[in-house]
């Protein structure tokens, strides 16, 4: 059961990168979350579930990333860590 | 489910929210005035109420701590389930909730909807920041969110005080009817497990509906796998036998497809979506607004460290120069009283507790009042507006290198006024192992009661160089590198922290960056004001206590009569010549006996100083201070100011025969020319050169000199040892730092 709401239908091949390979203005959606088991709950909790769109902001780290209709700062390092599906396609 | 509250009369609602969503202008707005009424107890929640009247009831409001999600990881969070569940014996259970969710981001406040909706209680959903959604390019249809939530929802703008005479309303009309049983998100699979839980637990226990457990925190048990309700359920029944038993359901929810914790959001955000569906229009285009245009040179990586810097130099400087006149204010009100009291009793013991302990102990503290307002009155308007977020998304990279996040970073600044209110700040860490780091490092960032020190010493000791043409003086230089050590030294002592007692990778980071919006000025207010009396509160009972005590050592035991004989037989000489003087009309050799007479006065309080218990102490303790370079009155003054360093330039005052009124600028004039021009009795050495003192300020930089902040630092942290550790470490660091500056100072020749 995904909560895929605003997941687009048509993608002819999607990739699967680390977050903090999105470069400013890149996006797509939420895969994979790792990490530690609390860091990962409270990152879903916060937005990141399967299949949020996303997009990066200012990458680096931490990062800045747009959820829907917020902002966070985030670090990507051994506790958390997001996975991002982009389709190969431009859209 | 609880009976609707009408035929009480006084309602009670509980306020939850997201952070930044306005909940507390929104607060404000309905109640007015505030109370802080303590803490929850055996957490560090504060505890905020407040009252309207509404249709002939008394309403009460409880302002719950902003929050993302109601799974509790730590006692403080477990406040907010608690309270909502009407489980806290002195909160009586709210009759309905009211939850702000801001338009911009109805998706994550939606999350917390869900979960507070299983909690069975009417709830009433006030619509905030729609202006900032349109500003997005959002279109929210509330009507249509609210049918399909089944739930009013009432938009509001708590700022300009509109929707707030609806929402009242719909408060009522909630009121009146039970709450409705809300229908679970969760997939079959999961409630069939959350119902055979809750039959395990029920088997073998008193039948007594109270010591059930509530539905709710049940499937918190089931999903909260970190364990923190596991601890805290009551045991009625084998710990064991229950762990067990979740241990193996959590295993029968994966194979079924619905891994724990992962179902919870996944459950709930799909509940979100079909909520949400043709209520939320967005624009074709994300649209660019003037805060994302702000971000862009706010949290660039050069740029924006540059404004952050220039932030706090301007903070820093408006913090000391607006606050002097308020200071200079407050010392001219203290010295008439004590000039009036001792003016009206005699001289003896009680005149000197009034005015030296009772008075001198008051104005130690509330000098420093105005500085802490205005701080807190910059860093709150900085968090409201939300700068403060990009503030700690810069520092992170470096925090890091230590151990720490970002996070530190707003308590550690607003240690440079003050570390109590810095303390109470780290409650926004959530990890304990870092947030006990951070208090352990916050007294080392020099607080505005240092500087008294450091302006005596450089002024009286360090040359008055400039260098590239006048741009960078000697003295300036000297007192940036004071606070620079504080901080380097701390940062040395967090990394060793984090490797060794509090060892752990630092801390992860995530933190939202909300919508830039212009501070409240009732939030803002109330904040500071808050932080004051907390400074006041705390360090002001403390510090009025070890004043007393202080006074006490320096007052006793008083020099025999024997022994003072020549410095009162001048005394009276200089009295007569001085009436005599007057008598004849000569106005001059008046004024050099009353000045002689001055001067007599301050020998004989200097003199009963060094027979005082502190001044005995003092001596004792020579051998040891002598590789720092100092001597027995400076070490005397030293040990004066280990409860509070404020008293430290009034003590060398005394000791130093100046006598005590030495702030005032002639005051501090006079006491660095009666330091310059100290010697050691027995070689008629300079007792003071520039080594010994820049030993004594580095001894001041380092040392923990601050019953107050010890104190605030064991209610925060629950014990004693930690106080004590802090004690201990600044000690040893101070000693060995001021040892070092004064051997290798010394060794250099400067």
């Amino acid at each position: 059961m995904k909560a895929s709401g605003q997941a687009r239908a048509k993608e002819t091949q999607v990739d699967l990168i680390p977050l903090c390979r999105l470069r400013a203005g890149e996006g797509g959606c939420v895969g994979e979350v790792l990490g530690t088991c609390d860091m990962v709950h409270r990152l879903r909790e916060m937005g990141l579930y399967d299949g949020a769109p996303i997009q990066m902001i200012r990458p680096g780290s931490p990062c800045i990333i747009r959820l829907q209709g917020q902002r966070l700062g985030f670090r990507m390092d051994d506790c958390a860590h997001v996975m991002v599906r982009v389709s190969a396609v431009a859209s | 489910m609880m009976p609707p509250a009408t035929d009480r009369s006084t309602w009670t609602f509980a306020l939850i929210g997201n952070p930044n969503t306005g909940k507390s202008t929104l607060f404000g707005a309905l109640c007015g005035v505030q109370q802080r009424v303590g803490n929850y107890p055996g957490v560090t929640v504060e505890k905020t109420l407040g009252e309207l009247v509404h249709a002939g009831r008394r309403w009460i409001l409880v302002d719950l701590p902003g929050t993302y999600s109601l799974a509790p990881r730590s006692p403080d969070e477990m406040v907010a389930v608690d309270v909502l569940l009407g489980r806290l014996a002195d909160v009586p259970a709210p009759d309905v909730v009211l939850c702000v969710v801001a338009a911009n981001n109805l998706e994550r406040n939606l999350y917390l909807v869900s979960q507070v909706l299983e909690l069975g209680r009417p709830l009433v959903i006030a619509l905030s920041m729609v202006d900032v959604a349109q500003d997005h390019g959002l279109q929210i249809d509330t009507q249509r969110l609210s049918r399909q939530l089944g739930i009013p929802v009432v938009p509001i703008q708590a700022h300009r005080s509109l929707g707030l005479g609806d929402l009242k309303d719909a408060l009522a009309a909630a009121g009146q009817r039970p709450g409705a049983i809300p229908e679970s998100p969760f997939p079959p699979a999961f409630r069939d497990e959350v119902d055979r839980l809750e039959s395990f637990l029920a088997k073998g226990d008193a039948p007594a509906a109270q010591s059930r457990l509530p539905r709710y925190l049940v499937e918190r048990l089931l999903l909260d796998t970190g364990g923190y309700i596991e601890e805290r359920i009551p045991s009625n029944g084998d710990q064991a036998a229950i762990r067990a038993e979740l241990s193996a359901a959590r295993d029968r929810l994966g194979q079924a497809g619905c891994p724990v914790p992962a179902v919870e959001t996944m459950a709930r955000y799909g509940w979100v979506a079909r909520v949400v569906e043709g209520v939320v229009e967005h624009p074709v285009e994300p649209v660019n607004t003037w805060g994302d245009r702000l971000d862009a040179v706010l949290t660039h990586k050069f740029w924006g460290m540059v404004i952050l810097a220039v932030v706090m130099l301007l903070m820093f400087s408006a913090v000391f120069a607006w606050a002097k006149l308020p200071m200079d204010g407050i010392e001219a009100a203290i010295s008439w009283l004590s000039g009036h009291i001792e003016a009206s009793l005699p001289d003896g013991p009680l005149r000197s507790l009034l005015v030296d302990g009772i008075l001198g102990g008051i104005g130690a503290v509330v000098i420093f009042l105005p500085q802490i307002f205005i701080l807190f009155l910059i860093l709150t308007s900085l968090e409201e507006c939300g700068y403060l977020a990009r503030a700690a998304y810069l520092m992170d990279r470096l925090m890091v290198r230590v151990g720490l996040s970002g996070k530190s970073f707003i308590p550690l600044l607003s240690s440079f006024a003050c570390a109590i209110p810095a303390v109470m700040a780290t409650r926004v860490i959530e990890n304990r192992r870092d947030r006990l780091t951070t208090i352990l490092i916050a007294p080392l960032m020099s607080c505005s009661a240092r500087l008294p020190v450091y302006t005596l010493m450089i002024a009286a000791f360090i040359p008055e160089r400039q260098f590239v043409g006048g741009l960078i003086g000697l003295q300036g230089l000297v007192l940036f590198s004071m606070y620079a050590l504080g901080i380097v030294i701390g940062a040395a002592v967090a990394l060793l922290l984090k490797r060794t007692l509090l060892r752990g990778a630092a801390p992860p980071f995530l933190m939202e960056m909300p919508v830039y919006k212009w501070p409240s000025p009732r939030v803002v207010l109330h904040r500071m004001f808050d932080r004051g009396w907390d400074f006041l509160h705390n360090a002001g009972t403390i510090i009025f206590a070890v004043s007393i005590v202080m006074w006490g050592v320096l007052y006793y035991p008083r020099i025999s009569p024997g022994e003072l004989a020549p410095l009162t037989a001048a005394r009276d000489r200089l009295g007569h010549e001085r009436d005599d003087a007057r008598a004849a009309g000569d106005a001059a050799r008046e004024q050099a006996a009353s000045t002689g007479l001055a001067g007599v006065a301050n020998r004989i309080e200097g003199a009963q100083k060094r027979q005082s218990l502190l001044g005995r102490v003092g001596r004792l303790i020579e051998p040891a201070v002598k590789p720092l370079g100092w001597d027995w009155r400076i070490g005397s003054g030293v040990i004066a100011s280990f409860p509070a360093r404020e008293v430290v330039v009034a003590t060398l005052g005394v000791i130093f025969d100046v006598g005590k009124e030495v702030d005032e600028p002639e005051g501090s004039q006079r006491l660095g020319a009666a330091l310059q021009s100290a010697t050691w009795p027995d070689s008629g050495r300079p007792l003071f050169n520039i080594p010994v003192a820049l030993s004594i300020m580095v001894f001041f930089a380092l040392c923990a000199q601050c019953v107050s902040t010890l104190a605030v630092i064991g209610r925060e942290t629950g014990t004693w040892t930690w106080p004590a550790f802090t004690f201990g470490y600044m000690t040893v660091l101070a000693y060995v730092g001021a040892l070092v500056t004064y051997q290798v100072g010394s060794w250099l020749g400067i």
